[in-house]
């Protein structure tokens, strides 16, 4: 190199820094100057939260949902992807108890098969539930599952299937989005709290008399109100018993309202319990994997 | 007069019949990434064209005192070191355009960040993208070409940006507009999204194409010298 491409060199390097010097006078000026106090309990919260952005809680992103937070008035439990650990965490740095949650799952109220419908008739239209939902006399229930899967189309989880021309849930994989309660013409999907893996449910939404029913439904509730009697979650809404899962309790003895009914209405759904596997311990059964939210973003560095 | 009319020229043209997005196809990212809603892109606009007027301001002050051939500064201590001939610094351009433009940036983001927070949470991410925001490299290069050839003062490089970045406000917002009036539309399905959005800048960018020539017209009409000489364009104008 020539003695003056280095002086060019030298020239240049000294220009750089002359400028970075400036510029940084003047960013760290203005940083004081353009100070924003921002709560310390936000930068705690963002780092407890999972850091994944699903938007699941109704906040554009974590960073949204941590301000909300700490600035009070929002439930700490909306971060379904952080499950109670995250809830604990955010209770801590609030500094209030932690409340009880439990996961949001969906429920068919209806498990009449097909041999179980009565009066049906061929039904040649297109083949979703919208369409057959306008035409009479596809079947005798006017309130019962077509079978024909809108709300498994609906599905992003592959977690809801017709089965035997009936809806059911495969509770291993709903996530309780609530995306086949939308797409269920005839409204017989719930989406309610699971307090327990396993819950009692009413397995049909015929609201109509006993006679009318038999007439329809091999299976269905006729309203004879012995189970409302027996259990006080559940409550008669005209001939139809409906269970208040806010008052329902997991540890009740459902067991006489459940023998009482002479129909087949009432019904256990969700994952099953450890006894009930149990029971089925003899039979070859896929292993189920629990998810121990080992590597989840929270834990890395990345902040998104 | 002249400085005027100058001006008037260059104003017209950055802002419309050389739009930067439209015609350069410069600063494309934030104009389909933030014409989704008319008041986010209006405040984008406007944030552009406040940072694009301060990054043009201080890439011509650099070019004019340091940068350019024979610049006071940098010649002001080349030849305190003995160098000869001018110094000429113009190979440090892009590197420190963009440090201009990023602390300019940092700056206006630590200000609205304090003054504007709704503004500020409605750009997002957007607002440090502004960094890599194409539009204004290409502004302040362009008042680098034309401050060191010896064209252009710290007027015309102002009214550069400044209209420069009007007209990004115009293209984002009339995108923007459209864009609100496409979510009511039925688009076939296949173009939903970013195609039809691709699509309708396309569209734009050819409306823009009407400008074409009106350059040369609005030089004619303001030049006294030309205008006693019409040109070929204007007696088709008058034969019509």
């Amino acid at each position: 190199m020539t003695g003056e491409t280095m002086a060019l060199v030298g020239l240049g390097s000294g220009v750089m820094l002359l400028l970075a010097v400036v510029g940084g006078a003047v960013l760290g000026w203005a940083d004081r100057r353009f100070f924003v106090p921002v709560d310390p309990r936000v930068e705690r919260i963002n780092r407890a939260l999972p850091g994944a952005n699903c938007g699941n809680c109704g906040f554009v992103g974590c960073g949204e949902y941590a301000e909300a937070v700490a600035a009070g008035g929002t439930a700490l439990t909306l971060c379904a992807p952080g499950g109670p650990a995250v809830v604990g965490a955010l209770a801590a740095i609030m500094g209030v108890e932690a409340e009880q949650t439990w996961p949001y799952r969906v429920i068919v109220h209806c498990t009449a098969t097909t041999g179980m419908r009565l009066r049906r008739h061929p039904y040649q239209g297109e083949p979703t539930c919208t369409a057959a939902n306008l035409v009479t006399d596809v079947q005798g229930c006017i309130y019962g599952c077509l079978g024909l899967g809108d709300c498994e189309r609906a599905c992003t989880y592959d977690a809801i299937h017709v089965v035997d021309g009936v809806a059911v849930v495969d509770y291993t994989k709903c996530t309780g989005c609530g995306d086949c309660v939308d797409a269920c013409p005839r409204g017989i999907i719930s989406r309610v709290p699971f307090k327990t893996d396993r819950i009692l449910a009413v397995g049909c939404a015929n609201q109509d008399f006993g006679n009318d029913v038999k007439a329809v439904c091999t299976i269905g509730c006729i309203g004879c109100k012995a189970c409302a009697k027996l259990a006080p979650s559940l409550v008669m809404k005209g001939n139809l018993p409906v269970i208040d899962y806010d008052k329902y309790e997991p540890g009740f003895d459902f067991l006489p309202a459940i023998d009482k009914c002479p129909a087949e209405s009432l019904v256990w759904v969700g994952t099953p319990s450890p006894k009930d596997l149990e029971a089925l311990a003899d039979v070859e059964m896929p292993v189920r994997a629990e998810a121990t939210f080992d590597t989840t973003v929270d834990q890395t560095e990345w902040r998104g | 007069m002249e400085l005027f009319a100058n001006l008037l020229l260059i104003a017209v043209g950055a802002a419309l019949i050389n739009n930067f997005v439209l015609s350069y196809f410069v600063g494309i990212c934030p104009f389909l990434g933030v014409s989704r809603k008319l008041d986010t892109a209006l405040g984008m606009g406007l944030a552009v064209t406040f940072v694009i007027t301060v990054a043009g301001f201080l890439s011509w002050t650099l070019t004019e005192f340091v940068l350019r051939p024979g610049a006071p500064l940098a010649n002001a201590v080349w030849h305190a070191v003995g160098g000869p001939g001018d110094a000429d610094l113009s190979v440090l351009a892009y590197i420190a355009y963009i440090f201009v433009i990023a602390a300019s940036v940092q700056f206006v983001e630590m200000y609205v960040k304090k003054f504007f927070p709704p503004l500020y949470k409605s750009f997002g991410v957007f607002l440090p993208l502004i960094t890599t925001n194409c539009a204004i490299l290409f502004a302040c290069l362009l008042i680098m070409k034309e401050v060191v050839g010896g064209n252009w003062g710290l007027a015309e490089s102002l009214t550069l940006p400044i209209f420069g970045g009007l007209g990004f406000t115009l293209a984002i917002v009339l995108m923007a507009g459209i864009r609100v009036e496409l979510d009511l539309a039925d688009v076939p399905r296949p173009l939903r999204g970013a195609p039809i959005a691709l699509l309708t800048a396309g569209i734009l960018a050819l409306a823009f194409l009407g400008f074409t020539g009106m350059g040369a017209n609005l030089k004619q009409a303001l030049t006294p010298a030309a205008a006693d000489a019409p040109a070929a364009v204007a007696s088709v104008e008058v034969d019509r």
